[in-house]
């Protein structure tokens, strides 16, 4: 059976004053796909996640999802359509513990409305049961369990990603964006940290947009690549290919510490 | 007795409003500045149904409230999306142009004489009731995903849209709230003192109720309580100290501020208070 297309962008940019972030960027992510973006510091990764997820509108271009036009879109919009991300440089909320920050991502499916919460009716109580539940699930999928009340801000960094990555499952979604989540990790974490992905990845179908600069993570994980070098797209192929590409060497894999 | 009693419920009416602060500036680290116009708006729009048109009193209360609703929407529209320190300037000049409105509508409002000849309706038990349904609303708030969408939004905003909140219609729905609080309050208020003049519901009642939050910890429900018991009773207590009160006043303020930055309560909540206080007899009897 042949895959759907998830996500289709043509021909984004996005420039900041003179900056040209990201530059005709073109790609595509099918379902069930695991797709790397890779390149070096200011090559416009996180800028093309960012048009995705809504934090930032493009200049020009379009990005389709399931055949759908979100640029435009607010961020909340976005995420309740099915795609979830994580971030670079964690973003979790100051001083709520971790099942709270899991929980957060169920309140636009609540059934209840401020009339139900003020009076805290019978089904307040019923959804929060049940969202309780589920994220439990969650920490559990992710090994958190046994930190569900701990602050979340205040557990070592490897552990805020899980919950990052936990609170974005808990959104149930169909594609989900990760932002370097290997950055800040020490090596021994990574190994956890790739099998995890690809344990999600397998168990509930997503697709995924994973953005890295580590090699290992990437190579391991992604069955396609972009390589974006300045803002512009230079090359894309599976990862041996990237990997044998004289321009991809030359720009990005050529230097010598990209393996350590 | 009769001058408690007086006291004890002019102090419950203004905790209803300041549940409403409690809820926007605490939970939601939203400064307005204007909070106490919609508490203006709340007791001239019943004192003016009631005493010139003779509408019940019950019916004027619902319709002020609803009047606070639109209002407070129309001005959620226009300020919710800018940045908070924005939003407080806006408000700010949001509630002065209601008092300039409250003054200069001579007619309707009796201008800078005040609104006079408003009945006595509010008794201290139906203050009392008002407020504990007040704080019950506000505790089911914050046991809902509203209590829990406030703080990741006040906590990180942008990880809050990425986790599909919309934070423009979570401000808006608690905007809404904290202003018909007010309203209602204001409702009480004009119904209890039986005068009210515009100069009652200036920016410096909305610090006053802001500092109440904060005195008490803007995180912990009933701290918010016990605070505003401490600060509203404070200047009663003062009384002796004739001229000094006001600086003995501040003094007090920015001494637990400075030395409690959490609040005088911090983020204890009752019932893991007392929860606490049982199991330290516990161990001690132990």
């Amino acid at each position: 059976m042949e895959n759907n297309t998830m996500i289709k962008i043509t021909n984004l940019s996005k420039t900041f004053g003179g900056l040209c972030a990201v530059q005709d960027f073109n790609g595509e992510l099918d379902e069930k796909q695991i797709v790397g973006i890779i390149g070096p510091n200011g090559a416009g990764k996180t800028t093309i996640l960012n048009t995705i997820s809504g934090i930032y509108k493009p200049t020009t271009g379009t990005i389709m999802y399931k055949d759908r036009d979100i640029v435009g879109m607010k961020p909340c919009d976005i995420n309740r359509l099915g795609i979830a991300r994580t971030y670079q440089n964690i973003n979790l909320f100051k001083e709520m513990t971790v099942i709270e920050t899991i929980k957060t991502a169920y309140s636009w499916r609540a059934t209840y409305n401020v009339l139900g919460a003020m009076f805290s009716l019978p089904r307040v109580h019923k959804f929060e049961k049940d969202i309780q539940e589920r994220s439990m699930r969650w920490l559990e999928r992710v090994g958190l369990e046994d930190h569900a009340d701990q602050i979340a801000q205040s557990l070592p960094y490897g552990m805020q990603r899980r919950v990052e990555i936990a609170r974005a499952l808990a959104t149930e979604p169909d594609v989900l964006l990760l932002d370097e989540p290997g950055a800040g990790i020490n090596h021994s974490e990574i190994q956890d940290l790739v099998d995890l992905i690809k344990g999600l990845y397998e168990e509930l179908e997503l697709s995924i947009i994973l953005i890295d600069h580590r090699m290992d993570v990437i190579m391991k994980l992604c069955n396609w690549i972009y390589v974006q070098d300045f803002g512009k797209s230079i090359a894309q192929g599976t990862p041996e290919q990237i990997q044998n590409d004289p321009i991809v060497i030359k720009a990005y894999l050529g230097e010598e510490d990209i393996n350590a | 007795m009769a001058y408690y009693l007086t006291v004890s419920t002019s102090i419950a009416i203004v905790l209803i409003s300041v549940m409403g602060t409690h809820l926007l500036t605490g939970m939601n680290g939203m400064f307005s500045l204007g909070q106490a116009a919609f508490m203006g708006l709340g007791a001239y729009t019943a004192s003016i149904l009631v005493v010139t048109f003779g509408v019940p009193f019950p019916i004027a209360v619902v319709a002020s409230i609803l009047v606070t609703l639109v209002v407070a929407y129309f001005v959620g529209f226009a300020t919710l999306r800018i940045r908070q320190d924005f939003f407080a300037l806006a408000l700010f000049g949001f509630g002065q142009a209601m008092i300039g409105l409250f003054t200069e509508l001579v007619q309707l409002t009796g201008g800078a004489h005040g609104f006079t000849n408003i009945p006595r309706i509010t008794t201290p038990t139906l203050a009392f009731v008002s407020l504990a349904v007040v704080i019950f609303i506000v505790w089911s708030i914050r046991r809902s995903h509203f209590g829990r969408d406030s703080l990741a939004i006040r906590g990180n905003d942008m990880a809050a849209k990425s986790s599909g909140i919309d934070i423009f219609k979570h401000r808006m729905v608690i905007f809404m709230i904290s202003s018909a609080f007010a309203a209602y309050a204001g409702v009480l208020l004009a119904f209890y003192n039986r005068y009210i003049d515009s100069n009652s519901f200036g920016w410096m009642i909305s610090v006053t109720w802001i500092i109440i939050v904060f005195f008490g910890g803007r995180d912990s429900l009933i701290g918010t309580l016990l605070g505003g018991v401490i600060l509203l009773v404070l200047p009663e207590v003062l009384r002796f100290a004739s001229e000094w009160r006001i600086t003995l006043y501040c003094i007090t303020i920015l001494f637990i501020i400075n030395v409690m930055p959490k609040g005088l309560f911090g983020s204890i909540k009752l019932p893991k208070f007392v929860k606490q206080l049982f199991t330290k007899k516990q161990q001690e009897a132990e």
